[in-house]
């Protein structure tokens, strides 16, 4: 009944069909977040000395948490998805970056609005008249989480690792720097090579997290295995003891905190890829927080009686990215003509809930915005007058790639094949799996538009403004992928960089704001949010303007 | 041939097997667009660090090369480091296949036992109202998407009657089983949904045999005839279903891991396929393999139980 003469090929044929299924098998992917982390603007202030801020108390208690007898508070939260890697210049997901802003600190912190820094571990910053040295007064008695102390020594080992590590990602933001200095051991020196206006700002970014020195050097060694970062030991509110990829992710209340004194003892961060059973882990109470919230659904969990649901501000926009060497996207009059053809507020509604705010100006609303934008507002009689005195008075044939897992932008994308329409465009909608998308705009640019977003990494518009917006061979990214170059503009960039009054520097960033935004080498459509949703007892939570959340404001009721 | 013999046969064959299923995968992965450095750095990368990054990964080497590292190193049990994660892939693999396997069997014992019971009540009420209500629930099971029924089941014996978790995989043995019974039962009835109908059909078959005949003659009460003398015979063709659905489900329930947020290999490669986590989907192809083949032999081995006619020649 059962002689299996070529009994090897049905198996070779059901173990290759198996790899071919499971290969093939790249379809739907987890929700991901937008682009990248970060944020905004502004180092507004903070024009050259001190504004010391003795924030906290100096010394930090070390007693144990929660006491002998008491029942630790556990907050249980569901993300997304998880994290990479713990080490701050090596960091490139936001989940990282969420879960080590409650475990490292850098010598200053970005404010909660995400348009200023403040004090973190230095209480005092000065510079000389010349702008080139700067001077960082530690606060005093601090301690890892581990209850060794903080010195200047750590302090110099992880900005050196920043800026020029073997390993570093991040290095760019950290090239005005010559120098760290750890002068004695509450103070450090940071020498530039020239006057650089948002050192500030980019000492408050993730990359300049000041981990211990053994640690930070360890990790700059060939062949490290990474996941010993898993085990972090901060000045921050929270560490962590250990964690593997598929684990709950446990976050340890830091008793040597110099801040305050967090009342959450424990917080457990668990994967839940799919947004809908997020949702529902927290209406059956199984979390108290989960983030990335379906625009579809923040009303009606809202308007459950134990839930709390909301869409935060952050820094953070939405846009057609359009080729601007392709013709006819090489003529700014089609490129404004899609603009004014973008119907914005139709778009929030339709795709984000009414959850957003139709985009003015190019950079996210953060510091240094350009509050008087004219923008782009929907005009299709001015949009026709443009195609009309375009090199394509008739119209033409735009292929858009989009990603197949992210389902705002398919939206966005049929919406305005719709829109455009009405001014001769025909949009081709082609769907790609997000890894060949990207592959096609960021590798050979053989393509013609694609939806994206910018997150803002810091405070200040330098980020966004060297990265979009500076085009050319040395750009790095040619202007976010545009192609669009403009050597008057980058000139005017420069400049800004190097400017140290902020009045002036916020009239560079509005200068350069209106050229990019009248030369549209995008379509501007919307500045988002991040959403979340929290069981009422859960009190604090809040995103803040750089999409970053600490743990140490949260509360929970029994 | 003896049934040693046999098997030391196939787990030769399996060696080439594997080869086939290395190079099939190996150059799936590689072929496919997508660079895994841009994807790491996300869209801030500038073109200079993705370069960077490609030749710290060593993805600048020639494929060839790409290629011998990964087969000598799985010779040697080692499958490389995750590009996303930079920890040692063999690792990550091999802890989450035991939370497979184990959904994989819990669903399979469920679909077992729906099989078994709503198979036979079909069966020996063909036609009748029992029969038709069966088949027609079970139809809907089966055209359901999964990852729709699996939210369905969860807004009503989670939500609604508060029996099970949501979704998640606990931390004992005790809340282990509890957590994976929702995704078990979502994946159970929609595989016994085909089982069903193929054991029923295969029993009203077997009922009209002539064995089956001569059992009831012999003054056999109908029950002795049914479980002794036509289930065993009508199990045979279920069994082999039962053995390819299985092969299927060890490699990954992907939607239904995802879903339920179970941290077994169907999830990692959703998200390593994603992030063209090369090592990891190349592993995971590999192991899933394995795992397929070996499932497969079992089966076979097992007609020669349920049958003792048969022979392995």
């Amino acid at each position: 009944m059962f002689a299996r003469n070529g009994r090897w090929l049905t198996l070779l044929s059901q173990s290759l069909g198996t790899a071919l299924l499971l290969s093939a098998c790249g379809a739907p992917t987890p929700a991901a977040p937008a682009a990248a982390p970060t944020t905004a603007p502004a180092a507004a202030g903070a024009p050259t000395t001190a504004a010391a801020k003795p924030t906290a108390a100096a010394a930090a208690p070390t007693t144990a948490p929660a006491a002998a007898n008491k029942t630790p508070v556990v907050l249980k939260m569901a993300r997304n998805q998880e994290p990479g890697i713990f080490v701050p210049w090596l960091i490139d997901d936001n989940t990282a970056l969420f879960t080590m802003a409650n475990v490292y600190d850098g010598l200053l912190r970005v404010t909660k609005d995400g348009t200023s820094v403040e004090a973190a571990l230095a209480t005092k910053w000065e510079t000389t008249p010349d702008g080139l040295t700067w001077t960082f007064t530690l606060r005093p008695g601090v301690k890892f989480s581990d209850g060794s102390p903080l010195t200047s020594n750590d302090v110099k080992v992880s900005l050196d690792l920043a800026r020029g590590g073997q390993r570093t990602t991040w290095k760019d933001n950290y090239k005005a720097i010559k120098e760290v200095q750890a002068s004695d051991p509450g103070t450090v020196k940071i020498v530039l090579t020239q006057p650089h206006a948002p050192l500030l700002s980019e000492l408050a970014m993730f990359p300049a997290w000041i981990m211990k020195a053994d640690m930070a050097t360890a990790t700059d060694a060939k062949g490290y295995d990474d996941t010993l970062a898993w085990a972090s030991k901060g000045t921050g509110a929270y560490y962590t003891e250990s964690w593997k990829k598929g684990d709950p992710l446990i976050l340890k209340r830091n008793a040597n905190y110099w801040k305050n004194t967090p009342t959450v003892d424990e917080v457990r961060i668990e994967y839940v890829p799919d947004d809908n059973t997020r949702v529902l882990k927290l209406q059956g109470g199984e979390d108290d927080i989960v983030d990335f919230v379906p625009f579809s659904q923040l009303s009606a969990l809202s308007a459950q009686p134990n839930i709390k649901a909301q869409n935060f501000l952050i820094q953070q926009s939405t846009f057609i990215i359009l080729n601007n060497t392709k013709p006819p996207l090489n003529d700014v009059k089609v490129r404004q003509a899609l603009n004014y053809a973008t119907d914005k507020e139709a778009i929030i509604k339709s795709v984000f809930f009414g959850q957003g705010q139709a985009m003015a100006a190019p950079i996210p609303l953060g510091t240094y915005v350009d509050k008087n934008a004219p923008g782009y507002p929907y005009d299709l009689a001015k949009a026709k007058a443009l195609m009309a005195e375009s090199s394509v008075p008739n119209g033409f044939t735009l292929p858009m790639i989009v990603a197949n897992n992210n389902q705002d932008r398919i939206n966005t994308a049929i919406i305005l094949k719709d829109e455009w329409a009405k001014i001769g465009v025909v949009v081709d909608v082609q769907q790609l799996e997000s890894a060949a998308q990207r592959a096609a705009y960021h590798g050979e640019g053989n393509f013609m538009a694609t939806p994206s977003a910018w997150t803002n990494d810091m405070n200040d518009p330098t980020e966004i403004v060297n990265y979009e917006m500076r085009g050319g061979e040395g750009s790095g990214s040619f202007a976010y992928w545009t192609r669009y170059n403009n050597p008057e503009l980058s000139d005017k960039i420069t400049a800004a960089d190097l400017e140290q009054d902020p009045v002036k520097r916020e009239a560079a960033y509005v200068d350069i704001q209106r050229t990019f935004m009248n030369d549209a080498p995008l379509v501007f459509i919307a500045n988002l949010g991040a959403t979340a949703a929290w069981r009422s007892n859960v009190t604090g939570f809040a995103i803040d303007g750089l999409s970053y959340y600490r743990f140490e404001d949260v509360a929970l009721a029994k | 041939m003896g049934r040693a013999t046999y098997i030391r046969n196939r787990l030769v064959l399996m060696v080439f097997v594997l080869f086939g299923v290395t190079i099939v995968i190996f150059s799936m992965v590689h072929f496919l667009p997508g660079d895994p450095a841009a994807i790491l750095l996300g869209d801030r990368a500038t073109v200079q660090n993705a370069a960077d990054l490609r030749e710290q990964l060593g993805l600048n080497r020639p494929l060839p090369e790409q290629y011998w590292m990964f087969i000598s190193g799985l010779v040697q049990g080692q499958m490389g480091t995750s590009l996303m994660f930079r920890q040692p892939v063999s690792e990550m693999v091999l802890s989450r296949v035991p939370i497979s396997l184990a959904l994989a069997a819990y669903a399979m014992g469920l679909a077992a036992a729906f099989t078994l019971f709503f198979g036979l009540l079909a069966a020996v009420n063909k036609g009748r109202l029992v029969d038709q209500v069966i088949r027609v629930v079970f139809l809907l099971i089966l055209t359901t998407p999964n990852f729709w029924f699996g939210i369905l089941l969860i807004l009503v014996l989670s939500l609604g009657f508060k029996w099970f978790p949501v979704a998640g995989f606990g931390v004992t043995l005790q809340e282990h089983l509890w957590y994976l019974f929702l995704p078990a039962l979502t994946l159970g009835l929609q595989f016994s949904a085909v089982l069903i109908r193929n054991l029923r059909s295969q029993v009203i078959l077997t009922l009209r045999s002539d064995f089956a005949r001569t059992a009831r003659s012999k003054g056999l009460p109908e029950r002795m005839v049914l479980v002794r003398h036509v289930l065993r015979n009508a199990l045979l063709s279920t069994v082999t279903i039962f053995g390819v659905q299985f092969g299927y489900l060890v490699g990954g329930a992907l939607v239904i891991e995802t879903v339920f947020a179970v941290p077994g290999i169907g999830q990692l490669l959703f998200t390593s396929i994603t992030s063209r986590d090369y090592p990891v989907v190349q592993a995971i192809v590999v192991v899933s393999a394995v795992l397929v083949i070996v499932v497969n032999l079992i089966v076979d081995l097992s007609y020669s139980f349920l049958d003792p006619r048969v022979t392995y020649e």
